[in-house]
């Protein structure tokens, strides 16, 4: 430390808060992804996003309509905004139960290691081989379109990329002594895990929330164009850029603008998640 | 050798696994194969007369028991419900076709995501690694279809310099075919290992021992292929999980440009509830993950000495 | 620069990226007009979106394989764009007045793609074997028995009169083949089908492309122009127009509505329309508690828009119907039709047993973005009368699988005739103990049955247009479907390719088609 006798050393939150607020990384993220939360939570719709007006489909973005409208006369920017919820709020909730089978596995199979550590690993790597499209397709044939498809597909293989970096993560933390230590000073197995060393991994898990909730988000949205996405008339930015696809050239607004959005939102979290990285330093 | 007996121990639950999984998966799917194929006028009795010939009423267990027997001693991964054809010879036909998109697609990402993560790290902190760490996030951020949309428009069909989609035939058509195609998969594929490889070239150019070399007066060429090797361990292991995802995943790129590869296969079998190809197409698709991660591997073991010595 | 800086500049890229694309394609050279007229030789390749399964036409009924079996078998008679039955293979047919006896004189030098001649013997045998194998579209006609009377002479006497025979004869899975196979069996000969029609299989995949060479023993003088037909397949709608585009295609079936513009717009390419024997129609499930009720059905009649609906969903190549017959077919009526009246919806619902709404569940097949267009507009339009609609889309087989067993509440499908005749789409469509059950809506009312069974019978003229007339009427009163539009049959072709146009049935006549060279 070179600081002079005099200089009060400030607390680990400020400081962390200090460091944030430097990173442009972080900062971009932060304000793309509050914008879009803004967006999803309030819903400020200009126009109600299911009023159908058939006489005026396909009407370029104008002053009354800044986005112009779909095929059905609808607003598309208050469906876009209204979309914001629909997709965001799916891409989350189905990241939440892989997040925390995934980081619990990794954590057991890292800390265990021997036989459990090998059995697990197997496992990952026959959900690494499967294909994961076909899953997902199953599950939208049997279950019927719709986010249910999305939440039990990712339920079920969306954990594998927790897994990996969790336990890799422990493994190395346990290679660095203390946690044999805790151990043999009397705290149990779940106490090693649950407070010492899950409060370790957890950024990293974090970091890697933020990039499966784009990749969540961008299946959906892929999943709209298959024809097996959301079910109509909910808004949701895969449906409509695959309603517009075939006047791409003729009324672009229909699809690009839905497309835009997803960009946008997508760049939103993985600056977040790399400026989360930074300030964590896991990078 | 050890080695390599460990890593075939690891690799046959790898197969095992998924072939059982998707056996009963494909199951589970509501639509009985043989009234898809009687068509509307099917009566109960003709569509029970097709289950006996197609083996579809025997109990599952006899089921999967009867195809790993063919798979095993015949090495016959079962015959097409729909059009009576081997399995084998479907997926051999459509294999090579994704066999080429897939190599393509990761040539292009190499070629992507090595010479810009060497411009990054070379480069750290100014406004050329600023560049280059943003823009492969937007590719990532951009679903692979999209992408591929805009793509045929403007090269396609408006520029006409490369087709929109099919795989031609005639010398180098399909080559040119796949070049649309796999340049959208390596611009979404590309852009965790720019980041992954970035990184690492970091650490490592931070490192003692090129500090060594770069002292020792070595060309700039044979530091750099130094620090390459040693950095390039986690992100080849990113990229083969990377290729293993891609392999079971061509079907979206495959139905954006009209490819008939195995991913459209599948996706039509499954839509037909053609069991047979659903779980030979697996099957094959599992074999040839499990194969990648092993090369993956070896190519670590032989880039860095310390895991081989493990 | 930072990262905003920087992002904000990705952002400006792709915007320009996708403002490149969405600029309309660059006006090639116009089509120069041929002077000399049609040339032979070239290859056509023609997209369409789904494999040739089988040529055994007997038991077929999609239009996958009916569209390449119509290439190499052919029936006896045929009809033309307006859906009037022309002579085909035979070149002349009588009619008994008692309409009990058909008389065809086959043309006599007919000869197979192979060159052995065809005898009545062979289309006694074709027929005979439909007769045998039944299938999806059987030879409904009541058939005494089928004699070639001479060599070219083919005698058909039926138990009773039956107006729909010349009809159904047109149709593909009446087309004509070898006797015995020509010496081989069933199955060989289907797997490499020997007929009279103008295009012989030369290479087929089941699962991919259908390479098709010219008949050198047509009977058309002089057809086909072009040497070689190659089905290839394209399952994907965009993917088709843009491959017709970027000139990789030379013509394209099914084409969708809403790319006609983008089509239009590009001289390098033509579009051909034509009406269709399609009707789309909302199908209500009459045993669903709610739908077996009349003024249920007719208040959702009256609440629908089909106009608006037709312009929404069709962009302009479609005509909004307001009964199950469309103008395609003979004896099309104008009906008094429950159409757009909200006001009168409401005093339907009002008299029903669900006077306070409830809740249905529509189903379409996914993957259609027209019908879920059409999906929402209806369900914006049953609202105000409280009639919570939920849109339920299922991928195709299961659709199908749901609505064969009556497992809905209402639907969006498409009726379709196979035949210029009325009777097949009506008895498709309202016979309550046909396969169909009334196209799976159990519609069951005895009036209709006893006027359809009139309608077989009794030979064409205005005795038969009024049964039709009277059964339409009924059918747009009781609603047990609402027929929406009548889809146009749209191809298009390169600026080549000459003569490519759709027939009635959506097929196309290729034998027609010539390319410039």
């Amino acid at each position: 430390m070179t600081g002079t006798a005099t200089r009060t050393v400030p607390r680990p939150g400020v400081r962390w808060l200090r460091r944030a607020l430097r990173n442009p990384t972080l900062i971009a993220g932060a304000v793309i992804m509050l914008v879009v939360l803004a967006l999803a939570v309030f819903s400020p719709t200009p126009y109600d996003p299911f009023a159908q007006d058939l006489d005026h489909g396909l009407a370029p973005p104008s002053p009354a309509h800044w986005f112009g409208t779909d095929q059905l006369g609808r607003d598309i920017l208050s469906r876009v905004v209204a979309a914001t919820r629909t997709d965001l709020r799916i891409a989350v909730l189905a990241a939440v139960v892989p997040f925390v089978v995934g980081v619990a596995v990794g954590l057991v199979s890292g800390y265990a290691g021997g036989w459990l550590d090998w059995i697990v690993g197997r496992v990952v790597d026959t959900f690494v081989a499967f294909p994961f499209y076909v899953l997902v397709i199953v599950v939208v044939f049997a279950a019927g379109t719709g986010e249910r498809g999305i939440y039990v597909a990712y339920a079920l293989v969306g954990w594998i990329s927790y897994a990996r970096v969790i336990r890799a993560k422990t493994r190395s933390l346990c290679r660095q002594g203390w946690v044999e230590a805790a151990y043999g000073g009397g705290l149990s197995h779940t106490r090693v895990v649950g407070r010492h060393l899950l409060p370790n991994v957890l950024p990293q898990a974090v970091v890697l929330l933020m990039t499966e909730i784009l990749l969540i988000m961008v299946a959906v949205v892929t999943l709209g164009y298959l024809g097996l996405g959301v079910q109509p008339p909910t808004p949701d930015w895969g449906t409509m850029i695959s309603d517009g696809q075939l006047f791409l050239t003729t009324k672009w607004w229909v699809s690009t603008l839905p497309g835009l959005a997803v960009v946008t939102t997508g760049v939103g979290l993985s600056l977040l998640g790399d400026g989360l990285a930074d300030v964590w330093r896991l990078r | 050798m050890r080695w390599v007996g460990r890593s075939l121990l690891s690799v046959v639950p790898v197969v095992v696994g998924v072939v059982l999984c998707v056996f009963f998966l494909i199951r589970i799917v509501p639509g009985d194969p043989a009234a898809m194929i009687l068509g509307d006028q099917a009566t109960q009795a003709s569509i029970d007369a097709l289950h006996e010939q197609l083996g579809l009423d025997l109990p599952l267990g006899t089921q999967l028991w009867n195809w790993l027997v063919g798979v095993f001693t015949r090495g016959d991964i079962g015959t097409s419900l729909i059009t009576s054809q081997p399995v084998a010879g479907l997926v051999w036909s459509r294999a090579g076709i994704t066999a080429g998109l897939v190599l393509l697609a990761v040539g292009f990402t190499v070629l992507l995501a090595v010479p810009l993560a060497l411009l990054a790290a070379t480069h750290a902190g100014s406004w050329l690694d600023q560049l280059v760490r943003v823009v492969p996030t937007i590719g990532m951020a951009m679903p692979a279809f999209w992408v591929g949309l805009l793509l045929i428009l403007v090269f396609g069909v408006n520029l006409h310099w490369l087709p929109v989609g099919g795989v031609g035939t005639g010398p180098g058509e399909p080559l040119r075919s796949l070049v649309l195609p796999a340049f959208t998969v390596a611009l979404g594929m590309s852009p965790p290992l720019v980041r992954s490889l970035r990184e690492q070239l970091l650490e490592v150019l931070d490192a003692d021992f090129v500090v060594t070399l770069r002292a020792a007066r070595l060309p700039r060429w044979r530091v750099n292929s130094h620090v390459l090797r040693n950095a390039a361990v986690p992100t080849v292991s990113l990229l083969g999980l990377n290729i293993a995802y891609l392999i079971g995943g061509t079907l979206v790129i495959e139905k954006v440009f009209a490819i008939n590869g195995l991913g459209a296969l599948l996706f039509s079998s499954i839509s037909s509830r053609d069991f047979p190809v659903v779980q030979g197409i697996a099957l094959v698709l599992a074999l040839v993950v499990v194969v990648v991660s092993l090369l993956t591997e070896a190519l670590v073991a032989l880039l860095d000495p310390r895991i081989r010595a493990a | 620069m930072t990262f905003r800086t920087a992002a904000a500049r990705a952002v400006a890229v792709l915007v320009a990226v996708s403002a490149l694309a969405a600029c309309t394609a660059s006006p090639g050279p116009s089509a120069t007009s041929s002077s000399t007229g049609p040339q032979k030789g070239g290859t056509i390749v023609y997209g369409r979106s789904a494999a040739v399964t089988s040529f055994d036409l007997n038991n077929e009924i999609t239009a996958n394989n009916a569209f390449a079996i119509d290439k190499v078998f052919e029936p006896l008679v045929s009809f033309d764009t307006e859906g009037k039955i022309i002579p085909w293979l035979a070149e002349k047919y009588t009619v008994s007045p008692d309409l009990l006896t058909y008389t065809f004189d086959l043309r006599p030098d007919l000869e197979f793609s192979d060159g052995t001649p065809v005898t009545a013997a062979d289309a006694r045998f074709s027929l005979e074997r439909h007769l045998k194998v039944q299938g999806p579209l059987p030879l409904e006609a009541p058939i005494r028995s089928i004699v070639a009377t001479a060599t070219h002479t083919l005698t058909i006497t039926l138990k009773s009169p039956y107006t729909p025979f010349l009809s159904e004869l047109s149709g593909f899975s009446n087309g004509i083949f070898p006797a015995d196979f020509g010496g081989r069996t069933e199955k060989d000969f289907f797997a490499k089908p020997i007929g009279t029609g103008p295009w012989v299989v030369q290479a087929w995949d089941p699962n991919g492309d259908t390479t098709f060479t010219a008949n050198p023993h047509y009977w058309q003088e002089g057809k086909p122009y072009a040497a070689s037909l190659i089905y290839k397949v394209v399952s994907d709608d965009t993917q088709r127009i843009q491959q017709l585009q970027a000139g990789q295609l030379a013509g394209i079936e099914d084409v969708a509505p809403a790319s006609l513009e983008q089509l239009q717009g590009n001289s390098e390419v033509s579009v051909a329309k034509l009406g269709s024997w399609a009707v789309e129609q909302v199908f209500f499930n009459t045993r669903n508690a709610h739908f077996a009720d009349r003024h249920v059905r007719r208040a959702v009649a009256y609440a629908i828009d089909r106009e608006g609906i037709t312009k929404a969903t069709t962009f302009g190549a479609a005509q909004t119907v307001h009964t199950l017959i469309p103008p395609t077919i003979q004896y099309s009526a104008d009906v008094q039709a429950l159409d757009n009246d909200p006001a009168a919806a409401q005093r339907e619902l009002a008299a029903s047993a669900y006077p306070d709404g409830f809740s249905a569940t529509l189903m379409i097949n996914s993957g259609d973005s027209a019908r879920a267009q059409e999906a929402q507009i209806i369900q914006a339009a049953l609202k105000p009368l409280h009639i919570d609609v939920k849109i339920e889309p299922l991928e195709l087989n299961s659709f199908r699988e749901r609505f064969k067993a009556f497992q809905y509440d209402f639907m969006i499908n498409s009726g379709q005739s196979d035949a210029p005749d009325p009777d097949g789409l009506i008895t498709f469509q309202a016979d309550p103990d046909g396969f169909s059950h009334s196209f799976w809506t159990h519609y069951t009312n005895p009036q209709v049955t006893k006027l359809m069974r009139q309608g077989r019978t009794t030979a064409d003229g205005p005795q038969r247009e009024q049964i039709y007339a009277r059964i339409q009427q009924i059918l747009a009163d009781d609603v047990p479907y609402i027929p929406l539009y009548n889809p146009d049959n749209v191809v298009a072709s390169e600026a080549s390719v000459h003569g490519l146009s759709p027939r009635i049935n959506g097929s196309v006549l290729f034998q027609d088609v010539w390319v410039q060279q």
